[in-house]
């Protein structure tokens, strides 16, 4: 059991690091590459909660792919080097008080809830009982998953698409 | 699971987890509303909704006698879906951000005001 706790701590540390880094740092690739830890504590907290599908998932879709596509894009804009990102202290004001309201609020909802009854997790495969779910409680909205994502990524190839001069065509501005 | 340590019994207390998924919501809120930069508006959205993912496994393993009885995958099950909703998001963020940089050479959200009144 320490072995499970130390680990949890490690991941809290790690997260908790990474995504201050990915609030605060001025250079947008540390940021992202911040964001790779935060996300790698995250899939290691689903594991210790014996979510071992999801972990998988985190880290395939997440920081195999997510993350990708991020560094390309921060790639591609070379602009975004400059130190003008994080546009002065004072701008963090404001966010950071409205944030710190949300975060007292709800951290003293967390106090003040009743924590009888835990459970503890039980470290057993999970990816055939997600694959039941997926085609029998939840068949419905995994298909509405679906179309979401086959729509989602033909609107990303149109809006993404270079703008070729279409001069006959109506849809030029 | 009392005494021995500080760090006895964390891998099993919810609050740990909850505390720590509301920490990340914050910073998530504090990146998407000061950054001056699209991508880095995106990844505090990213943040936001890892928070949440996490936060509807904690409650489901952890919490699973008092609010989820005999059916117990449905947290992990949500949590599915926001990870694939995330990965849409991504794909159409992305694609407006490049659109956005083909055509203005800038991904400052705020200099993008054609649409402003």
């Amino acid at each position: 059991m320490a072995l499970v706790d130390l680990f949890v701590a490690l991941c809290f540390l790690l997260g908790i690091g990474g995504a201050f880094f990915t609030a605060f740092h001025p250079n947008i690739m540390y940021a992202a590459i911040s964001l790779i830890m935060t996300l790698v504590a995250i899939a290691g907290l689903y594991g210790a909660l014996g979510a071992d599908f999801l972990a998988a998932a985190q880290l395939i879709i997440y920081v195999g792919g997510i993350l990708i596509v991020i560094l390309f894009a921060v790639m591609m804009s070379h602009d975004i080097y400059k130190d003008r990102f994080m546009a002065g202290a004072k701008k963090y004001i404001l966010p950071a008080s409205a944030s710190f309201v949300i975060f007292a609020g709800l951290a003293a909802l967390v106090g003040k809830m009743d924590w009888a009854g835990n459970t503890v997790p039980d470290f057993e495969p999970t990816a055939r009982a997600m694959g039941w779910a997926l085609v029998g409680p939840y068949a419905v909205p995994f298909q509405y998953v679906v179309i979401v994502l086959l729509l989602g990524l033909v609107g990303a190839v149109v809006i993404a698409r270079p703008s070729i001069k279409h001069e006959d065509d109506e849809g030029n501005q | 699971m009392e005494g021995g340590g500080i760090l006895a019994g964390l891998a099993t207390n919810p609050e740990a987890y909850l505390l720590f998924s509301l920490l990340l919501f914050s910073f998530g809120i504090i990146a998407t509303l000061a950054r001056k930069n699209a991508i880095g508006i995106f990844m505090g959205v990213e943040l936001m909704l890892n928070a949440a993912a996490l936060n509807f496994v904690t409650f489901q393993v952890l919490r699973r006698g008092v609010v989820a009885n005999e059916t117990w995958l449905h947290g992990h099950i949500f949590s599915l879906f926001v990870i694939i909703l995330a990965a849409i998001e991504a794909a159409v963020a992305l694609a407006i951000v490049l659109r956005t940089f083909g055509s203005r050479q800038s991904i400052d959200p705020d200099r993008a005001t054609e649409l402003r009144g």
